[in-house]
């Protein structure tokens, strides 16, 4: 929970007032000082100092003065909050009356990014999340988005393969999930089980996890939760720092680098910043076999620029995701037979070799980003701003078989290729209203066109989309109670032309209302309530409504049904946190969600013929369904610096209608680790560590029977961890080292749609090494 | 001086996203998934030559395949020959040749229940392997039965059971009549 003020620039003056006047118990001494910008120098009116511990507190006056009386001697944390501004804490013994000048930054809510409001207020709004930065989004983000999540309790993935990862929070994923990256709603192709999500983590500093429908501030669609990419801020001193990473694996003898370079001028409010990730890796290997065709390879690129005049702030985003992923070749089969010959290997065909050569089949995807925002400072609260963005998806997917009689210039050709460009615009205000009432009001548009140059799985279209929404947040230092609640309207259109040679020219309206209720109340100073419920609605997808046609890595004849409706979200969550400064923290989150006209994969009795052979077909139907559970999460001192880490989630889907399961729930994972802390003086914000952890993970018993194969025996797979600061010279060095599955278990995840045809990797050992660097 | 030295590369990356936009290769969609639509059984036996058919012109969904009844004379000599033809395109284009040219990445699987018998590949792919285009067989008892043909890619013929290895092409199960 500290780690956030570390980011921030609070400056602290500490001058000890007149002479001791009395060591007594005596409740006289006061506290005074002024509130200052720290970019700017400037007093800051009106923002509220408060004495955590007794709740004494007051408001600055105009000049950005404040005086706090009667207070006793003691340890005692101050926070200061400002609308526009990071909270700044700081810790003060009282003994004598004491002058305390509060420097504070503006903070990402004014200036930076429209997203970034709703995480930043994230500790002071209702809902339930989860972030992942510094060591521990290191740790994992060469991984892909989706294996670094998986450290947050209630995220799993949806895999195929080991390179191709989804995230799913409380059971949902691909678009039932948004992901925003850099204040941009992320717009691919993400309907497909193996498309991945086209962001590279190295672009963020932070990566947060919002779970539960009420997505009301960040759009309709989002019926599982939100995943926040956040950049760092764009640089506040003048001057050239950046960063460089270097990590190795020995599973797949993975290599990535990844710099950013970042500057701003002296003389002008104006920064900028260069960042790139080069990634390659070859065939991964399981305990006992290679798997061939594995490797991937990935260039990613981007820049900002920021010029921030007095009131104003003018950001552009560029950023180019590149990515070539080989898929087992075992995994890609003709029809049902083969498929059924596969499962009964349960391995592939031959032992496989190391290489790092990228053959068929194989996935390319681009995906280009440009946004414009534009800031502007109403007041001291008010903020209004303006986001324009654009972005090109391209994805093309080569079968293992190239066609028959290929001509030559069409040798090298796709077998799929989908390409979608999006562009959107949001117009955002944030205000004040009152004392307390902190909200936001904004609408927002987006227009999709949609090309399928290859392949007919689905048609061309294009959409249009429009929202409208409200929230507003009443919080008060000093109450234990907080609330929030927010209102949207949607509405989309979707126009579908040609599919293969068919032409649907077909046009679809689709709208409704989204809400969200939040109370957060603090019991007392250790344990803390947060209810939310929140009704959110998504309209049916193009692949829902017109698919058709064979996926090879599934061996499934898949077919849309035009006359799907929208589906409609209920979400409760309850959530009780409990922190006691550095002895322990938890968190316990249970939900229940109800899902109406949820859409799914119904098999068909019979299977359909084609001249490959049998497929087995699926329909998309809907159904309600039902899906509930309980996120764990809890982090106890057990000796000086020993700590016990637990993790658990535990979740249960149901098709209310069927009376079955829900197919691909993740089943029970449960996660203990032991972490021993060291260096912790010489490095306080980057202390070093060994952890060692286990996870284990139960066979999903509640399953629907309709799988191809029963799911997979449950595991245990320990990983460990080293992680050390170390100073060369005047240069800090951040050092990792960790083994994930140290036993070279053999195991399978049920959520990985390859565990038909492989195990999962066997043990990889991986050194990571970042260089923070600054020159000013 | 520090802002013109860092202006220019300001510019040129600020300039940078709208040089390197899509590059649509706009050769119109290409939808021809579909690489094999007929499965073409030539029986040559007792004096004469009859072809049979299985054919999916509309590619995996909408109707099925039509596959004709295959109709044999008992107790007679056959010889076998396959084709895989694409019938979408027009003129059709016959894929045996393709096969051929990459025997050794193809295999033809014969699997026959009831009056058929199953038919034993007599050509040779260009590595001295089954490739199963063309075989022979002699007829039993009258009676009736079933015979799947399927067109393997990339299975591993040195297997056992090499038709249980690789990914199908084309696979078709005929009706057959033993008269």
């Amino acid at each position: 929970m500290e780690k956030r003020w570390t980011s921030l620039l609070v400056m602290l003056w500490l001058v000890l007032g007149l002479p001791a006047q009395l060591l007594a118990q005596d409740c006289n001494l006061s506290l005074r000082g002024q509130v200052l910008n720290a970019d700017t120098g400037l007093p800051m009116p009106y923002a509220g100092i408060i004495i955590k511990e007794t709740q004494q507190g007051v408001q600055s006056d105009e000049h950005g003065h404040y005086q706090i009386e009667r207070i006793c001697p003691g340890e005692y944390t101050i926070v200061c909050s400002h609308l526009g501004c990071d909270h700044a804490e700081q810790k003060l013994a009282l003994q004598r009356n004491a002058v305390l000048d509060i420097a504070m930054k503006e903070n990402a809510v004014t200036l930076e990014n429209l997203v970034v409001t709703g995480s930043s207020n994230k500790k002071a709004g209702t809902q339930t999340s989860s972030e992942l930065s510094g060591v521990e989004l290191d740790a994992g983000r060469g991984m892909g988005l989706g294996e670094s999540l998986k450290r947050l309790s209630g995220v799993s993935t949806l895999n195929t393969g080991a390179t191709i990862s989804k995230p799913v929070i409380q059971g949902l994923h691909s678009n039932r999930i948004l992901i925003f990256n850099n204040g941009v709603r992320l717009e691919g192709q993400q309907w497909g089980n193996e498309h991945a999500p086209e962001v590279d983590p190295f672009t963020a500093e932070r990566i947060t996890v919002v779970k539960g429908a009420a997505s009301v501030r960040y759009g309709a669609d989002a019926l599982g939760g939100i995943i926040l990419l956040e950049p760092k801020p764009g640089r506040q001193t003048p001057g050239i720092g950046g960063e460089a990473h270097l990590q190795g694996y020995s599973n797949g003898r993975g290599g990535i680098a990844s710099g950013m370079l970042e500057g701003r001028l002296a003389k002008l409010p104006l920064s900028g910043r260069i960042q790139g990730t080069l990634k390659r890796a070859g065939n991964l290997q399981t305990p006992n076999y290679y798997l061939n065709n594995t490797g991937v390879s990935e260039s990613n690129f981007s820049w900002s620029g920021k010029f921030q005049p007095e009131h104003w702030v003018v950001e552009t985003f560029y950023s180019r995701f590149f990515t070539q992923l080989g898929i087992l070749r075992d995994s890609h089969i003709g029809n049902l037979t083969d498929l059924n010959n596969a499962i009964e290997r349960g391995r592939p065909l031959q032992d496989g070799a190391f290489s790092y050569d990228l053959g068929r089949p194989l996935q390319k995807v681009m995906h280009e980003t440009f946004r414009v925002k534009l800031a502007h400072a109403l007041s001291e609260t008010d903020k209004l701003s303006l986001q324009v963005s654009r972005q090109f998806n391209r994805r093309q997917e080569y079968d293992a078989h190239r066609r028959f009689n290929p001509l030559p210039e069409t040798l090298d050709d796709p077998s799929i290729e989908f390409e979608i460009t999006t562009w959107a615009a949001e117009l955002n205000w944030d205000h004040q209203l009152g004392r307390n009432w902190r909200g936001a009001l904004g609408t927002n548009a987006q227009s999709q066109v949609n090309t399928v140059d290859r392949g007919a799985l689905i048609p061309n279209f294009d959409n249009f989309d429009w929202g409208l929404y409200w929230t507003e947040r009443r919080f008060k230092y000093g109450s234990p109670w907080e609330y929030e609640f927010g209102l949207r309207y949607d509405l989309r259109h979707l126009h579908v032309a040609e599919q293969g040679t068919n032409n649907l020219n077909e046009d679809r309206n689709f709208q409704n209302w989204s809400a969200s209720l939040g109370v957060v109340y603090a019991l007392n100073e250790v344990w803390k309530l947060r209810f939310n419920m929140g009704s959110a609605w998504r309209s049916p997808l193009v692949n829902e409504l017109y698919s058709s046609g064979v996926h090879h890595g599934s061996a499934s004849y898949e077919q849309g049904n035009p006359d799907l409706q929208a589906e409609r979200g209920f979400n409760n969550s309850l959530t009780l946190e409990g922190s006691r400064n550095d002895h322990w923290t938890m968190a316990l989150t249970s939900y229940y969600n109800l899902i109406n006209h949820f859409i799914y994969l119904q098999p068909r009795s019979e299977a359909q013929l084609t001249i490959r052979g049998a497929f087995p077909a699926f329909d998309y139907n809907q159904a309600d369904a039902r899906i509930m559970g309980i996120d764990w999460t809890g982090d106890f001192t057990l000796y000086k610096t020993l700590h016990l880490e637990s993790k658990a989630s535990l979740l249960s889907g149901w098709n209310r209608e069927l009376e079955d399961y829900l197919i691909y729930m993740p089943p029970l994972r449960f996660e203990q680790g032991l972490k021993w802390g060291f260096n912790e003086k010489k490095q306080a914000d980057h202390p070093s560590f060994v952890r060692i952890s286990a996870l284990w993970v139960l066979q999903q018993k509640q399953a629907p029977v309709t799988d191809y194969a029963p799911p997979p025996a449950g595991f245990v797979r320990l990983d460990a961890e080293l992680f050390h600061t170390l100073m060369w010279g005047k240069q800090r060095l951040e050092v990792g080292i960790s083994v994930s599955n140290l036993l070279n278990t053999e195991y399978r995840e049920y959520l990985n749609r390859f565990r038909y045809f492989s195990a999962e990797p066997g043990r990889n050992l991986s050194l990571r090494l970042k260089v923070p660097f600054n020159f000013t | 001086m520090k802002i013109n030295a860092l202006k220019l590369p300001l510019l040129a990356i600020l300039v940078l996203p709208f040089l390197g936009c899509e590059k649509d290769d706009d050769n119109g969609p290409d939808n021809e998934q579909e690489l094999i639509t007929t499965i073409a059984l030539k029986f040559t036996g007792g004096g004469q030559t009859v072809t049979f058919t299985a054919v999916d012109k509309d590619g995996d969904g909408g109707s099925a395949p039509v596959i004709q009844n295959i109709n044999l004379k008992a107790n007679t000599d056959y010889t076998l020959s396959i084709s895989f033809l694409d019938e979408s395109k027009t003129p059709s284009e016959d894929i045996t040749t393709e096969v051929k040219a990459e025997s050794n990445d193809h295999l033809v699987c014969y699997a026959a229940t009831g009056a058929m018998v199953s038919p034993i590949a007599s050509d040779k792919d260009a590595g001295g392997k089954t490739l199963g285009l063309e075989s022979a067989f002699k007829t039993g008892a009258a009676g009736a039965g079933t015979l799947k043909i399927t067109l393997k890619h990339e299975a591993d013929k040195s297997s056992a059971n090499a038709c249980g290895t690789g990914e199908t092409d084309a696979e078709a199960t005929f009706n057959v009549t033993v008269q």
